[in-house]
């Protein structure tokens, strides 16, 4: 590496230790307090500026681009903390949900309302429904209070990018297009695309059930009891660690999702079992379940192949390079293609290598398996070779 | 003080009081790191308390999967990013000086005036990295989370957030070498730590 180089990043290490030593800023954290905790509430209709002008900014935002219904902007329990009365009469057209700060709750009026997660996800509130955003990063997740919620997720290689939930349980979008619908203590889920997962919250890809496009199912609110019908199936957990196979009672199962299929009846009404698997299992059929294979390999599984990777990489740099009696270490960024069956397609490194380390660490990269899968995957890992 | 698991019980259920004490215990964390991620704005105080709100909103969606602390930082993350996006569909009516986000230059000494412009120019040079990259750098080179603490954060894969902090490592060294005010800085910096150290040398023999 050149000085010039190094000087950088001596600089940059200092600007990073000269921001770490700043003191915290020092803020008037007495009105703060008293505008978090003692401010009157506003008159409906005379919202002062400052604070609660602040608190009305979600729904201000919305003014220009929906009409007919009516945003909640912050709607919560009656509490010390300073309400937002904001609401906003809002024209036609989807709402930017890319704006809603999580915890925004959004109250249909007469007409549904539409809510746009650009490139990710679209949800339409039914009349009278309420929801509120509870994840707006990666995993995109909103909680359904009350009434009705379609959606349409913009289908992408993660497994999961969008949720509802409902009481205990959480609808999880595998696919494109459902409808989910809150009816007392019952959820009803119905999918017209794609494929939804319902478990219980907290079980993130651990689902209870699975439905497919064109199935129904009626669901509690602790995300395990409930009943399917048509393309859907009941996921039973084994008593291992992190397995889990889906029993043969599904009906006309998925084949591209490998499942194990019986002759199911037209629809089928079961809980689906506890962790600990005691709860109501189906009788073993004749047609021992096939365990799925993930779409893409685990991140452990990833990092036990990287570790390796990354011992042979450094045996290279070592190996390959000439040793001038002082210590030198290179960083580069190492992106590797995996196939379905674990073989390495290819890798790239950025930036490159010396070429002798390169040809040395890929032709003992072409011996690496990684776990098996159904896309296999592409990432990019860090490395710091040392010699 | 009660417990911190206790309090957020009571937060739940509404208690004021609990969520004073909340507030109390970790304003001054979330104010580090609002100003970390975005310089040191007018509105520090605004997104601060904004930030509390959220917390105060959405409190009963903690289920103690994480630690609070990290559900903290996610929710000021978003508020951060929240306030960013905003900002930008902001009509711009005039750029902040270089010293606005500093104290008064004129009563400081020469070292420590260097000093705060330095700052002023890294927290404008990290503004020039996107949301998300910025996000992470901040995360890990200042406040000291680690990967998997920040992927909790930012709900993506450890992966993802190792490029991301490749790339805006990678992006800030760029910077530090194309943008010329910065430029200098890099230089006037190595000089001072080389003068130091030589300094330091010949006291030492």
């Amino acid at each position: 590496m050149s000085r010039k180089r190094s000087d950088e990043e001596q600089a940059l290490a200092h600007l990073v230790g000269e921001l770490r030593e700043l003191p915290p800023p020092e803020l008037d954290w007495d009105r703060v307090e008293a505008r978090l905790m003692n401010e009157p509430r506003p008159a409906s209709g005379s919202v002062a500026p400052g604070f609660f002008g602040r608190l009305r900014l979600p729904a201000a935002a919305l003014v220009a681009v929906a009409t007919g219904v009516f945003l909640f902007a912050a709607r919560h329990k009656p509490s010390p903390v300073a309400q937002s009365k904001a609401t906003a009469r809002i024209q036609n057209g989807p709402i930017n949900g890319d704006a809603l700060a999580v915890g925004t709750h959004v109250t249909a009026g007469n007409r549904n309302v539409v809510v746009e997660h650009v490139g990710r996800a679209r949800w339409t509130l039914d009349p009278h429904a309420t929801a509120s955003v509870v994840d707006a990063a990666e995993f995109l997740t909103v909680r359904l209070e009350d009434g009705a919620l379609s959606a349409s997720v913009v289908p992408k290689p993660k497994p999961e990018t969008f949720a509802v939930e409902v009481g205990g349980t959480r609808v999880a979008v595998h696919g494109t297009a459902f409808r989910v619908e809150r009816v007392g203590d019952r959820i009803e889920v119905e999918v017209t695309e794609g494929t939804v997962a319902v478990e219980p919250i907290g079980t993130h890809s651990d689902p209870s059930f699975l439905l497919r496009r064109g199935s129904r199912g009626s669901f509690g609110l602790d995300g395990r009891t409930g009943s399917v019908e048509g393309n859907a199936s009941v996921v039973m957990r084994d008593s291992g660690p992190k397995s889990h196979r889906e029993i043969a009672r599904s009906v006309a199962a998925s084949p591209s999702h490998a499942l194990a299929t019986a002759t199911p009846p037209a629809s089928s009404a079961m809980s689906a079992p506890s962790a600990d698997g005691a709860l109501n299992p189906q009788p073993p059929s004749a047609a021992q379940p096939t365990p799925a294979l993930p779409e893409q390999p685990s991140i452990s599984d990833i990092e036990a192949g990287v570790s390796s990777a990354v011992e042979l990489l450094n045996r290279c740099f070592r190996d390959k390079t000439q040793s001038t009696g002082v210590s030198v270490s290179v960083s580069t960024g190492m992106t590797l293609s995996i196939a379905g069956d674990g073989t390495v397609q290819s890798v790239t490194f950025g930036p490159p290598l010396a070429p002798a380390v390169e040809d040395c660490g890929v032709a003992g990269l072409r011996n690496l398996t990684f776990a098996h899968s159904l896309e296999g995957a592409t990432f990019t890992r860090i490395l710091e070779l040392k010699r | 003080m009660a417990e911190l698991s206790e309090l957020i019980e009571r937060c739940k259920t509404g208690d004021g009081l609990a969520f004073r004490e909340v507030f109390r215990a970790h304003r001054a964390d979330v104010a580090r790191l609002v100003q970390r991620m975005t310089g040191r704005p007018a509105d520090l105080e605004d997104i601060v308390q904004e930030v509390f709100l959220q917390v105060y909103r959405s409190i009963k969606d903690f289920r103690g999967q994480s630690r609070f602390s990290t559900w903290l930082y996610r929710v000021t993350v978003n508020v951060v990013l929240m306030q960013r996006r905003a900002a930008r569909s902001r009509p711009v009516t005039h750029e902040a000086p270089d010293d606005a986000f500093g104290p008064d230059l004129r009563e400081l000494p020469d070292d420590q005036v260097a000093r705060a412009r330095r700052v002023a120019a890294f927290y404008r040079l990290l503004d020039r990295l996107s949301d998300k990259k910025r996000a992470v750098f901040v995360l890990h080179e200042l406040e000291g989370l680690s990967p998997s603490e920040i992927a909790k954060v930012v709900s993506a894969p450890v992966l993802t957030v190792r490029t991301r902090l490749f790339y805006a490592r990678r992006e800030l060294l760029t910077l530090l070498r194309e943008e010329p005010s910065l430029a200098v800085v890099a230089r006037e910096l190595v000089h001072e730590v080389d003068a130091e150290a030589a300094l330091s040398e010949t006291e030492s023999t």
